[in-house]
């Protein structure tokens, strides 16, 4: 027991790098301070949208209340918990399994697989129990609160709670050992991490396209049947959601009525929960390690011959071009840099697409829209542009470009690449990033509201030209304070304040830019109000480009 | 070629020097060798050469260009090869080998011929095509050397360069450090393998704690210690 509590520890520390912060606070005080910041400003900027999810919940407790469905409450906030752990779960799953270098030196010292197994798995749940706490907490008081529940509930609630990470984590490890261990699969490992995540995505839609379609929507004529069947019967949704999730039936049955009953439904659970943490524990003690230990987990390209070489090398490049390709590679092909600055381009306009589809809108509605704005022309471009801007600022594709390389970044401090090579290179893979972003909407958006030649080409210049400060913003912050210092990529995103600053500092921009322009060309000249757009947007991307330009050089020299 | 006057460097707030007021100079056609114990500030001599370290005091000059003013034509002077070669794990080796052929503007014919050359010395020619995450520690450094090879520098500085290398790759590379130096360009590298400094270096200095205690020829080296033993008794003594 104590040899997993000190190696969960240790997993733990390495995570969160708390020997850095230590060793910092004595020797390195700038760098101290600057994780000292990041741990308060963190948590601080967290707090409206805290408020702004308990608030909802609160709303959503007391319009269940007004049709008689409070127990359908806690079912929610059980799969919704559930969910939410599962996608974010699995990043964590795959980093800490597969990812992390520290697997290859402990294989060699005498710990026992099991303990292994159940130290890094422990390392994620302290993680996922935190993230729970956020979304599962507020959801049991405010309906311990609103039932005036005694403490008989408490006490069962901090039991499913305890129960909450465990369930899903375990059998998605389970799930993924299986999957890693896969001999067909073998060197594949990249590519498994991103069709993970997108099934992690594909579980959200479709649970979310599933509730659509079993809870209709107010344009089918059994609308009233449906809420009649609601009203007249507390438990209607619960057992749609219980068939989902079946152990979600067993919190509900424990706490929805507090009676000697609960004690076994909530025994029930805890056995469930045991159970699925042994099965993971049984599995990954077959398959874990020996897929570890198997071999190279890198697929190996073909040999090439003279000519094909000399092809590959190819002609002199300018410098701008070799940081644009090096950069947009790296991104392409780690999965984590994929997942957290790539995807965002498919999964929003998918978004786009799939609530126009499923939302039906009837086309008497639909043309009274498309009418409504083509009266208030200004109005649907000064939308587009912001949706177009949205790509770029929440990308963090130029927030992150010197943390992505790590500690190969001595090569790019190294090389004789100018300051403006460097910007137009990394910048250039944001904007085509968000490029895909936009055709992907336009062609969404195109099947529902087509759109004219001329709109298309204002709203995609203002776009691009509006995001370039957020991108140019997002490298200033890389440039002063980039994450070098990980040995898993995740980090390099996750654990950077830049991509929080640069989204923040993005949004507010937006919203002012946005604000000020579309108000006058509204209430004085549209061409005034993209005349400004455009002096903005160019007036800021011109400062931040010289500030860079000037200071890259320098700041090459202080990034260790 | 490689002149270092009065070079401190301070980490953080720790009141100690990792290097302190270090001077030498490397001449063209010449093997420069920088010996010393652990932590003695080699590492971070390199880095500041390399321009990867600012110094707190003192001037750097590579071909006669001042590695604080003009950094970026300093740094197309050499090219560096650290202990540890941490490459991007997912780029191709050929990728990586195309993107140091550009970023140091190398002709087509040129790069073509360097590559093929140096692909074929250190024998990676076949794996050339596989990911750098799946190459050895070796591989890296064989491929980290192919790439700084690329551009023909005028000063070739290498941290540690032996460490990794197999018996046949480290005899190559001594090669091409001396005929690198008969074509009147210097090599300036950091070793712990002192038989090796003996034997190929024109001139050595050793580093203590951040100080220069001894530069100069094995000859002049050995005449001011007063002993004709090798390297190693002697390094051994100045550092005890």
């Amino acid at each position: 027991m104590k040899e997993i509590v000190n190696l969960t520890k240790l997993f733990i520390n390495e995570s969160l790098g708390f020997s850095l912060f230590f060793y910092n606070q004595k020797f390195n005080k700038k760098e101290f301070y600057k994780q000292l910041f990041t741990l308060i400003i963190v948590p601080v900027a967290l707090i409206p949208a805290f408020f702004m999810y308990v608030s909802l919940m609160s709303a959503t407790y007391f319009g269940l209340t007004m049709i008689n469905q409070t127990s359908v409450f806690l079912s929610i906030g059980y799969i919704m918990a559930t969910v939410l752990i599962i996608v974010f779960g699995i990043m964590y799953i795959l980093s800490e399994f597969y990812f992390s270098d520290n697997i290859e030196e402990l294989i060699p010292l005498p710990i026992s697989q099991r303990k292994l197994i159940i130290a890094k798995f422990l390392s994620i749940l302290v993680f996922e129990y935190i993230f729970a706490a956020f979304i599962f907490l507020p959801i049991l008081i405010i309906y311990g609160v609103g039932q005036g529940m005694g403490l008989l509930y408490v006490l069962l609630s901090f039991l499913i709670f305890l129960t909450i990470p465990v369930l899903p984590l375990s059998l998605m490890t389970a799930l993924i050992m299986l999957m890693m261990q896969s001999a067909s699969l073998k060197g594949r490992k990249d590519m498994l991490q991103i069709v993970f995540v997108f099934i992690g995505i594909a579980v959200i839609f479709g649970v979310q396209i599933w509730f659509t379609s079993q809870l209709g929507n107010g344009d089918e004529v059994d609308f009233q049947l449906l809420m009649n069947t609601m009203l007249s019967n507390n438990e209607g949704i619960l057992n749609i959601i219980g068939y989902a999730m079946p152990t979600s039936f067993l919190m509900a049955w424990a706490l929805n009525k507090i009676t000697l009953m609960s004690f076994v439904w909530v025994g029930a659970l805890l056995g469930i929960t045991l159970l699925s943490g042994a099965l993971m524990v049984a599995i990954g003690e077959r398959v874990y390690i020996k897929s570890i230990v198997s071999g190279k987990s890198m697929k190996k390209g073909k040999q090439l011959s003279g000519a094909e070489r000399s092809k590959a090398l190819g002609k002199k490049s300018h410098g701008a071009m070799a940081v644009f390709t090096m950069d947009l590679r790296l991104l392409l092909r780690t999965p984590v840099y994929f997942f957290n600055n790539v995807s965002v381009v498919i999964i929003a306009p998918l978004c786009v697409f799939l609530s126009f589809y499923f939302i039906k809108i009837p086309p008497e509605d639909l043309q009274g829209m498309q009418e409504f704005f083509r009266a208030m022309p200004v109005l649907i471009n000064f939308l587009l542009i912001s949706f177009f801007i949205f790509f770029g600022g929440t990308s963090a594709t130029t927030a992150t470009t010197f943390s992505r390389e790590g500690k190969a970044s001595w090569l790019t401090r190294m090389i004789p690449v100018t300051a403006r090579d460097q910007i137009v290179g990394r910048t250039g893979v944001a904007m085509l990033i968000q490029s895909l972003g936009i055709v992907f909407t336009i062609i969404a958006i195109q099947l529902i509201f087509p759109l004219t030649l001329s709109t298309l080409l204002l709203t995609v210049v203002l776009g691009i030209l509006g995001s370039l400060p957020i991108l140019l913003f997002g490298l200033f912050m890389d440039m002063n304070r980039p994450l070098l210092n990980w040995d898993n990529p995740q980090k390099a995103i996750k654990n950077n304040m830049n991509v929080v600053i640069t989204l923040f500092v993005g949004m507010a921009y937006t919203g002012l830019l946005i604000g000020i322009s579309g108000l006058l060309g509204y209430f004085v000249n549209p061409l005034l109000g993209y005349g400004l757009f455009l002096l903005i947007s160019i007036g800021i991307s011109v400062v931040f480009y010289q500030v860079i330009s000037n200071r890259l050089e320098a700041e090459f020299l202080n990034f260790e | 070629m490689l002149k270092l006057e009065q070079v401190s460097k301070t980490y953080g707030n720790k009141n100690e020097k990792a290097v302190d007021n270090v001077s030498f100079e490397v001449h063209p056609g010449e093997i420069f060798g920088f010996v010393g114990p652990n932590g003695a500030g080699k590492t971070t001599t390199i880095k500041m050469i390399v321009s990867l370290l600012a110094p707190n005091s003192g001037k750097i000059r590579i071909n006669g260009i001042d590695n604080q003013n003009d950094i970026l034509a300093a740094k197309k002077q050499f090219s560096y090869v650290p202990d540890s070669p941490e490459l991007f794990e997912k780029i191709k080796g050929i990728e990586y080998l195309k993107f140091m052929a550009d970023v140091y503007q190398v002709p087509a014919v040129e790069r073509q011929e360097r590559i093929e050359k140096y692909l074929d010395i250190f024998e990676i020619k076949d794996a050339v095509n596989d990911p750098i995450g799946s190459f050895s520690h070796g591989m890296k450094q064989k491929l980290a050397l192919v790439g700084a090879l690329i551009h023909d520098p005028q000063v070739f500085i290498l941290d540690e360069p032996m460490v990794g290398l197999d018996p046949k790759a480290s005899f190559e590379l001594k090669k091409i450090m001396r005929d690198h130096c008969d074509r009147g360009r210097s090599v300036f590298f950091s070793t712990h393998v002192l038989d090796v400094a003996e034997k190929i270096c024109d001139r050595i200095a050793i580093i203590k704690k951040g100080k220069i205690i001894e530069v100069g020829t094995m000859a002049e080296i050995r005449e001011k210690a007063g002993s004709q033993e090798s390297l190693e008794n002697i390094f051994l003594e100045l550092t005890e």
